[in-house]
């Protein structure tokens, strides 16, 4: 068999190439570049899957540099470009390309069957996104996953204002695209500072900057690192993992830079799915995997970490539970999802985070071509209260929609139950042993959960149960098999996808049949994952000169159960309040505090208000100052030459004998002073 | 019996100062040429008289050279004087006011 390892280039490649293939041909191409696009994802997913093969069954990690730009000749710094293939790399590798994969089928019922036009732009731009998502993902370093993780931030920015006829999806584009922005300005200056600090930025090998900071803080130190602005060490590795944070937050829409991403919902649905599960909100959380034996170093960069996601996760879901919109409610669930993410990454729950990023990836895209399937059966029409009635009219969208429904209310024994029990375990776990703030993020992790399980049900509920309340529910427009196809995988996916690591039941199960675990831990490769492993991060997290989090030995049956009758709590009162064949706007009755969540809490005004209340005036101020104070002196100089010339040139009078006397009376003048000087008097 | 070298310096002062004095009064500008002639003079006086005092021939050899430029300048400036003429119909150098402010 031939070493799959020496095309692993090909699998961001392909899509390379098949952007270009319909950025120049795809007027003429069949489908308008659709099966191309087709063709290479699904060449990615078959080669991604024999990596994942060959790793499980005993394969190396694959650890390349490809070029240098700048070689730092054993001093200074080096530039380089590089794959890393390891266990975590390989995994979302398969989740980017499979749905990838599957939102291009779906794009040929949603895009090229309504008739669409510009479908060459959105097959060339889905191809792009998915070579830049691919390529961030197997970045052996932190510079080239940041110059792929601004490729993917231009990507969305094409997709989201897809349709830039409209108003809303080219102020929403905007508004994804500098939003992020403001995130990864601080990404950059984390990038730079991990340079000036370490000279590297290598996520692997032995000289990573991740394995560089370790040594620096162990006991006995053997490290070497550079800190600024007279910080300690670990203070100054907090600052620059808070740096980085900034662009994960932005990126992974965490709060306060969520407010692009429900907007961004004016794209078009696939590119939604694409979006929300595997690509530009999944980069930011998977940079924090890809980094995290760095931040295991500091509890506060933890502590924040774990906060700011727990929060999100709650205030994410307070907002979902009363959109009126089908699309907006999936994507307040997706900001609430990552904030679990986050949650687990900041509470040391490494294998926690990727299992529900692998989870949520499955069923949230489900969701979303389940959302897609009924926009177009509805003629593009997202407002739930004119749905009503789906179940009996579109069976395969209802069924596969419920199971992803299902899987995001956490109920077992669906994917996201497991994932998201073990994100609220392992944080717990090292909350109990004395971390306030991992606690408070877990009660903000529980109380979601309820919400949840509301919001969800309350969708289907409205979409799919009781009578149509219009028309056009009543009869829905049919879909083809290219939309039915993709729900069914996912579907099954979603429903079997917990398989991976049911820690749950640990206890009835053994330890050894968690296989996402083994598979993080580098069990399943022959040698050794090193610095890259799960157990490692463990060891690290665990350390005193670390984040010194101790691990309170619990059963997980009881959070879990904790955890799923909390979400049957919410599925309940969703399915109590809206079974009625006409449900009543319950949420209504909230009264003022329905239009405070309608608004987002009026965060959009208070970041409008930020920059034209505060930026522009202070902008305005300094350009007066630039204005008056600064050219002020230089037109000052100008002008005093200026006059001083204007009076002095009068003395060229043109008149020869002036000349003649001013010569003479320099000349006399140049004697006197000589003649003083000298002292000839 | 040979005059004392502090009357030639009289005189070549005397001398310079009457060019200098017709350099910045006179209008014409062939009192000007000769005027500068003048001040031209005087130097030369002033050569030949410390070429005597010391007894070397450089001075004289440098008084040559300025009777050369001498009669080079008075070629120049009666070509000088010749266009303003043409050009201003005059040859009063107060008139010929163009090149100025």
């Amino acid at each position: 068999m031939v070493d799959v390892f020496n095309v692993v280039e090909a699998i961001a490649l392909v899509p390379l190439v098949s952007f270009l293939l319909v950025l120049a041909l795809g007027n003429r191409m069949p489908k308008k570049g659709a099966l191309s696009g087709i063709a290479a994802t699904g060449f990615s997913l078959a080669i991604s899957l024999l990596v994942v093969l060959d790793l499980a069954t005993g394969g190396e990690v694959y650890h390349e540099e490809l070029f240098t730009f700048v070689a730092g000749d054993g001093a200074g710094v080096e530039l380089s470009f590089g794959l890393l293939v390891d266990p975590l790399a390989a995994l979302m590798l398969t989740i980017v390309s499979l749905i990838s994969f599957l939102v291009h089928i779906f794009s040929l019922g949603y895009m090229n069957d309504e008739g669409e036009i510009g479908l060459r732009r959105y097959y060339a731009s889905l191809s792009l996104f998915t070579f830049s998502m691919l390529a961030f993902v197997y970045s052996d370093n932190l510079l080239m996953a940041f110059m792929f993780f601004e490729l993917v931030g231009l990507c969305s920015f094409l997709l989201i204002g897809f349709w830039f006829r409209e108003a809303g999806p080219p102020s929403a584009a905007k508004k994804a695209f500098l939003v992020t922005r403001f995130g990864d300005y601080f990404f950059l200056v984390g990038v730079v500072a991990v340079f000036a600090t370490f000279g590297t930025t290598a996520f692997a090998g032995d000289h990573s900057f991740i394995v560089e900071a370790t040594h620096v803080l162990e006991p006995d130190a053997t490290g070497e690192m550079n800190t600024f602005l007279g910080l300690g060490e670990q203070a100054w590795i907090t600052v620059v993992g808070l740096l980085v944070l900034g662009g994960v937050m932005g990126k992974s829409a965490q709060f306060p830079l969520h407010t692009w991403l429900p907007d961004a919902m004016e794209g078009p649905t696939p590119v939604s799915a694409l979006i929300h599960a595997a690509t530009m909100v999944a980069a930011g959380v998977y940079l924090v995997m890809r980094m995290y034996g760095f931040y295991a170093l500091s509890p506060t960069a933890l502590g924040v970490i774990a906060l700011v996601g727990g929060f999100t996760a709650f205030f994410a879901a307070t907002m979902a539970l009363v959109k009126q919109e089908l699309k907006q409610v999936l994507a307040y669930s997706t900001v609430s999802q990552y904030g679990y993410m986050m949650l687990a990454l900041g509470g040391g729950g490494y294998v926690g985070a990727v299992f529900h990023l692998t989870t949520h990836a499955i069923f949230k895209a489900l969701l979303f071509l389940g959302a897609g399937a009924v926009i177009i059966a509805m003629h593009h029409n997202e407002n739930m209260w004119d749905m009503g009635g789906l179940k009996s009219r579109m069976p395969v969208t209802y069924w596969t929609f419920l199971f992803g429904s299902l899987a995001l209310a956490g109920i077992f024994p669906f994917a996201g139950f497991w994932s998201k029990d073990e994100v609220l375990f392992e944080t717990l776990q090292h909350a109990l042993s004395g971390e306030p703030l991992l606690l408070v993020g877990y009660a903000f992790g529980l109380l979601a959960v309820v919400m949840t399980a509301f919001y969800t049900f309350r969708m289907v509920y409205l979409t799919f149960h009781g009578e149509p309340r219009t028309d056009t529910a009543a009869s829905p427009e049919p879909i083809g098999w290219s939309m039915k196809f993709p729900l069914v995988v996912l579907g099954a996916l979603s429903v079997v996808g917990g398989v991976l690591n049911m820690g749950v039941l640990k206890d009835f199960i053994g330890s050894e049949n968690l296989f996402l675990k083994k598979w993080l831990e580098g069990k399943t490769i022959s040698g050794e994952l090193g610095p890259l492993s799960a157990e490692e991060y463990h060891h690290i997290l665990e350390s005193d000169f670390a984040a010194g989090y101790e691990v309170t030995e619990l059963s997980p049956l009881g959070p879990g159960a904790l955890a799923l009758v909390l979400g049957l709590v919410g599925l309940g009162a969703a399915v109590a309040l809206y079974r009625a064949p006409e449900p009543t706007p319950h949420m209504t009755k909230l009264g003022r505090i329905r239009t405070l969540l309608m608004n987002n809490y009026y965060l959009d005004e208070f970041q409008v208000w930020l920059a034209t209340g505060v930026t522009a005036p202070l902008a305005r101020a300094a350009n007066k100052f630039d204005q008056s104070g600064i050219d002020g002196v230089v037109n000052g100089a100008g002008s005093v030459s200026m006059f001083t010339g204007e009076r002095f040139r009068r003395i060229q009078t043109g008149i020869v004998t002036n000349y003649a006397a001013l010569l003479s009376l320099g000349l006399v003048l140049l004697l006197l002073v000589f003649g003083f000087l000298g002292g000839w008097f | 019996m040979t005059a004392p070298l502090e009357w030639y310096l009289v005189l070549s002062a005397g001398v310079f100062c009457a060019g200098l004095f017709g350099v910045l009064v006179r209008q014409s500008a062939l009192h000007f040429v000769m005027a500068v002639e003048l001040m031209l003079n005087a130097a030369n006086i002033n050569l030949v008289a410390f070429s005597l005092e010391h007894g070397n021939l450089t001075g004289q050899v440098f008084a040559l050279f300025g009777i050369a430029l001498a009669a080079a300048e008075v070629a120049i400036g009666i070509g000088i004087i010749l266009v303003l003429n043409r050009n201003f119909d005059d040859i009063d150098v107060t008139e010929a006011v163009t090149m100025r402010w």
